[in-house]
């Protein structure tokens, strides 16, 4: 029997015999207005970033760009002279571009792959083994979200630089990898709903828990892994304040600091609007390019489906 | 193809609840899996917390020295009104917040789930997320603006008057949510929608053959399904709420008069601005027993720690 | 637009740093030499500090000095950070908001002694400059670095069309009573969206279109740019004394009453409402033709004179009441981190830059007035080369109009006191008597 379609989702591909059905173009329209909300800013975000500053005022009802140049996207480049962008009305201070996205791409992938895994481990440890203060020691560490990140900043800064790691990627990375409280509880979550049939039955069969670990349970939540580690991965690609504290100088400062330029430099000046602008659409690029080549991963289900 | 029923026979239901032997504790293989995450966890978030707490009982403007001062911090903030007006500012902004954001974000993995896997739509509903939350903020401050911002340009045109969202009392804690759930709308629905896929599929075919009708499967399999991975949603975005500070700091500045310092704003400005380091220590205590207490019920009363799966 | 950072510092660890007082020790011989790093916010200043440093280096070929430029909103907290740490660098630009609190945590070198040795002649700063930077203990902070006043900016295009020629703006008048001259023309250059001008009949003020004078905001404890400029030509001042003042005056009638003069321009519609001008900045919304006249300071000459569309006019700030106009005068200087292991190299920079060799440099570059009169009057030059006529900024400093921006303890505190008062009454929402009872708590500060 054709199904009426309904909020869940059916295990047969009914698109060959499902008419047209207005509950379903309905919950098409609701996605296309989200996805407008979502995407309109950004072509704000692009009309600002190909205009001149300083005609963003006086033009401020056109949606098309004021003046149009591609004088932001140079600047974020580091393909302007100083003086060249201050007459343009953005900021003179240099920019090595490259330098700067390498720094950020070492910095993202090392502590995301540093907190996805111990984070892994550790709420391997909390959903599946079985141990005195378990409840206990996870709302502890459930605790360290709920620390405001106002205490941390200064103290963490002081070890790093006890540790002599003032201005490395070492010192960068450190306090990011071995855990964030967020990856630990997502995916204790995730460990806790996983069908436990198979790990059993491997258990069953006298195998260890760092087998199952790495064997089956892993690759059973390679979805949520995956998921998990594209968010942290972005979180570490927009973090601005600890890398601006830390990694200060050129050689590892990562984009989103190098990037910090095009905000406002003094008390009452307007930030270089076009190029913040510009900045945003490219830093933004990696992580999207990122999302195009591993969101197949995230797409196709992986759920545990039944016993072999 | 077969099709895996719930029933189990006794012998394995046995072996589920109780996948180790009795009696034995997995103590030292936790301690080894757990290791790497406790280090992070003791330099990087205890220490610095205990030194807060510490500091909350002093006299502190950070380049010189603490002078404790016991209760005095906290005595004086029972008494200060901005320090009660940040409670009620937080709250109201948590409640629109989640209200919108969880309503907002579940409806929207739904209808992922159901209508559009594609990475496509993902990756647009993932977009706001790219951005960070202070340029999000300068960029919706310049979209909003009353006099010469694009959306308020265009509520002109359709003929309805112009809103100071950011300036009027009225609106600004409204606008600071709507920003923050415009950013984390697709975050979060992301999430929620790993955990939809991570459903079995068998549960749904089991669901269809006993004859559930859809708003039933819902209700009774899918939310219940995605309770724990539901708990993780609502229990992080009610603490990231209470915590909201970069919007505000980057916009409004706890104005206009106090409607938008929220706790968070608040501590800093004691802290920092006014270099009472002590006080504002002991607001972010307050804050975080507050967060403890919440987050708290929430996991005992969604039973967050629990698998229905079972 | 004011903005702050995402700064979260927090408290310092165990082992923290003793934090030293002086850095004496070391032998002057390594203090005299080697990289000394200097700290600057202002990115449009960068190419000309750039070009001192080069200057420095050839006169001094041991000392080779770093600079490193961060915006303004991460400026306070990284180097609050590098105090506390021990990295702070050795020579920063200073803020008079801020240098109080530094100087008082002994985290500022004194520099009086350098400035007798080497004879720094305190006299050619323009007046008061110099005494900015003198501490409470009476030891000097600092070597002024530039100043600033305020002036109108207007649209010359809409000021012709009301027929409101170039000496009328240049010779405005004020009163708290009516308004004076400056009322006149603010109303007349009003628009609403029929056409109608604020003192035409007809005038809908819940339907204006431009705006005879733009609104910044409330301007907690200083208004230096909002309404100071105002309120100084009634013979009243911010606090008992300045520098170091420990009573504020905001409960003086006269205070009140050109207060309520201002918000009152709000409700007749001459001015936009408090709560509609978060957002975008008051410049930004004069350059989109919202409004007519803008009171603000000289730092701001390069963004409106860079607007393109608007034909900009500078005009100084009326006369008052006493017959006289007020600008509230500020100014920067470098100062020298306490900690620092290159005293020597560090106050010769610090003198480098206070001397004429670098502030003529800044004053060809006409982004901002250097402190020395000299090199003042070369940045006029260098400004009117480049077609703005500055003289409505710097006649306040010829004919001593200016007074200091108001120098206390507890700054922030009472900032953060003043800054919702003020709004409140600004908006509307409160009378200007309510002044009183906030004045009250902010001299509680003090005893």
């Amino acid at each position: 029997m054709t199904t009426t379609t309904s909020r869940v989702p059916l295990a047969k591909p009914a698109s060959r015999r499902r008419p047209f059905n207005p509950r379903r173009a309905g919950a098409w329209a609701l996605l296309v207005l989200a996805i407008a909300v979502s995407v309109l800013p950004f072509l704000w975000v692009l009309r600002t970033a190909l205009s001149t500053n300083s005609a963003l005022a006086s033009q401020s009802a056109s949606l098309l760009p004021a003046d149009f140049t591609f004088g932001a996207f140079l600047r974020v480049f580091g393909l302007q002279s100083p003086a060249q962008a201050v007459a343009e009305g953005g900021s003179g201070a240099a920019i090595d571009f490259w330098l700067y996205l390498r720094n950020s791409v070492i910095f993202s992938s090392i502590t995301t792959a540093g907190a996805v895994f111990f984070s892994a481990m550790a709420a391997y440890a909390f959903a599946r083994l079985r141990w005195k203060g378990r409840n206990a020691v996870f709302s502890l560490f459930l605790g360290t979200m709920l620390v405001p990140p106002i205490f941390t900043a200064l103290p963490n800064f002081l070890l790093i630089k006890n540790l002599d790691l003032l201005n490395t990627m070492l010192g960068m990375v450190l306090p990011y990898l071995f855990m964030t409280p967020f990856a630990i509880f997502f995916l204790r979550q995730f460990f806790l709903n996983m069908s436990r049939e198979v790990e059993e039955a491997a258990m069953l069969d006298g195998a260890k828990h760092l087998r199952i670990f790495f064997q089956i349970v892993l690759p059973n939540a390679a979805a949520p892994i995956a998921t998990l580690a594209l968010l942290t991965f972005i979180g570490q690609w927009n973090e601005y304040f600890w890398p601006l504290l830390v990694g200060s100088q050129d050689d590892v400062r990562v984009l989103q600091v190098g990037l910090g330029v095009f905000k406002s430099q003094s008390p009452q000046g307007a930030p270089d609007w076009s190029g913040l602008m510009a900045a945003t659409l490219v830093s933004a690029l990696p992580v999207l390019i990122l999302f195009a080549v591993f969101g197949k991963k995230i797409v196709n289900s992986i759920g545990f489906s039944g016993i072999k | 193809m077969t099709t895996l029923t719930r029933k189990a026979p006794p012998a394995e239901r046995v072996a589920r609840r109780t996948p180790w032997r009795r009696g034995q504790s997995d103590v030292k293989i936790a301690m080894f899996f757990i290791a790497p995450a406790m280090i992070g966890f003791v330099l990087f978030y205890l220490v610095p917390t205990v030194r807060g707490i510490y500091l909350s009982f002093t006299e502190y403007n950070i380049l010189g020295d603490p002078e404790w001062i016991g209760l005095g911090n906290y005595q004086a903030i029972a008494k200060d009104p901005l320090f009660w007006n940040s409670l009620a500012v937080t709250g109201q902004y948590v409640l629109i917040n989640i209200a919108l954001q969880t309503a907002l974000a579940l409806g929207l993995a739904l209808l992922m789930h159901q209508v559009a896997k594609s990475t496509l739509v993902r990756g647009a509903l993932l977009l706001p997320y790219l951005m960070s939350n202070v340029i999000a903020a300068l960029l919706w401050f310049w979209m909003l603006d009353y006099q010469i911002g694009v959306v308020n340009q265009f509520i002109d045109w359709v003929g309805l008057p112009r809103t100071a969202f950011f300036g009027s009392e009225a609106w600004a804690i409204p606008t600071q949510a709507l920003i923050n759930t415009w950013r984390h709308m697709g975050y979060t629905a992301l999430l929620i929608f790993a955990g939809l896929q991570a459903i079995p599929g068998h549960v749904y075919e089991v669901a269809k053959l006993d004859g559930a009708s859809p708003w039933q499967t819902f209700r009774k399999i899918t939310i219940p399904l995605l309770r724990p991975v539901l708990v993780l949603v609502l229990v992080v975005t009610v603490i990231g709420s209470f915590q909201v500070f970069d919007t505000v700091a980057v916009t409004t500045q706890g104005g206009p008069v106090n409607a938008t310092r929220v706790i968070q704003y608040y501590i800093y400005q004691r802290a920092f601005t006014e270099s009472d380091f002590g006080y504002g220590s002991a607001i972010a205590v307050i804050l975080f027993l507050i967060l403890a207490l919440v987050a708290f019920i929430q996991m005992k009363f969604l039973k967050g720690n629990e698998s229905d799966l079972d | 637009m004011k903005k702050k950072a995402i700064g979260t510092l927090a408290a310092a660890a165990a082992a923290v740093l003793a934090l030293s007082a002086c850095g004496g020790g070391g032998g002057s011989a390594e203090s005299a030499k080697g990289e000394i790093n200097y700290w600057l916010w202002d990115a449009n200043q960068l190419p000309a500090y750039q070009q001192c440093a080069d200057d420095f280096h050839k006169a001094n070929p041991d000392i080779s000095v770093k600079i490193t430029q961060r915006g303004w909103d991460d400026y306070w907290s990284t180097l609050t950070n590098g105090f506390v740490g021990g990295t702070a660098p050795d020579v920063f630009t200073d803020h008079l908001g801020r240098y109080g609190e530094l100087a008082k945590n002994k985290q500022l070198l004194a520099i009086d002694d350098a400035v007798k040795k080497d004879n720094i002649d305190v006299g050619g700063y323009n007046e008061g400059l110099a005494d900015l930077w003198v501490g409470q203990d009476g030891k000097r902070y600092g070597l002024p670095k530039d100043w600033d006043t305020i002036g109108l900016f207007y649209n010359k295009a809409m000021a012709a069309s009301a027929g409101v020629n170039e000496d009328q703006m240049k010779n405005l008048t004020w009163n708290p009573q009516d308004g004076g001259s400056y009322e006149k023309v603010i109303a007349h250059l009003t628009v609403d969206k029929n056409g109608k001008r604020g003192d035409e009949p007809g005038f809908d003020k819940n339907n204006v279109d431009v705006y005879g004078l733009g609104l910044n905001g409330g301007g907690d404890s200083s208004g230096q740019t909002e309404w100071s400029y105002l309120t100084n030509t009634t013979g009243w001042s911010h606090t008992d004394k300045n520098p170091w003042g420990t009573h504020y005056n905001f409960d003086d009638p006269k205070f009140q009453a050109s207060m309520q003069w201002f918000a009152g321009l709000a409700d007749k519609g001459y001015m936009p409402k408090l709560e509609t001008t978060v957002g975008a900045s008051m410049a930004d919304t004069f350059a989109a033709g919202k409004s007519a006249i803008n009171a603000n300071g000289s730092w701001m000459i390069g963004q409106y004179t860079g607007y393109k569309g608007i034909d900009l006019g500078i005009a100084p700030t009326p006369v008052g009441p006493e017959g006289k106009r007020a600008s509230m005068f500020n100014g920067l200087a470098d100062s020298i981190w306490a900690g620092t292991k290159k005293k020597d190299a560090s106050i010769k920079w610090v003198e480098y830059l206070a001397s004429a060799g670098c502030q003529d440099v800044v004053a060809a570059k006409a982004v901002v007035f250097p402190a020395l009169k000299t090199s003042s009057d070369k940045a006029a030059e260098a400004f009117k080369a480049k077609g703005v006529d500055v003289t409505a900024f710097t006649e306040h400093v010829k004919n001593k109009t200016t007074f200091l921006y108001p120098i206390t303890d507890n700054t922030a505190k009472v900032k953060g006191i003043l800054k919702p008062a003020m709004d409140a009454v600004v908006s509307g929402k409160a009378p200007a008597s309510s002044l009183t009872q906030a004045n009250d708590q902010v001299n509680a500060l003090f005893k």
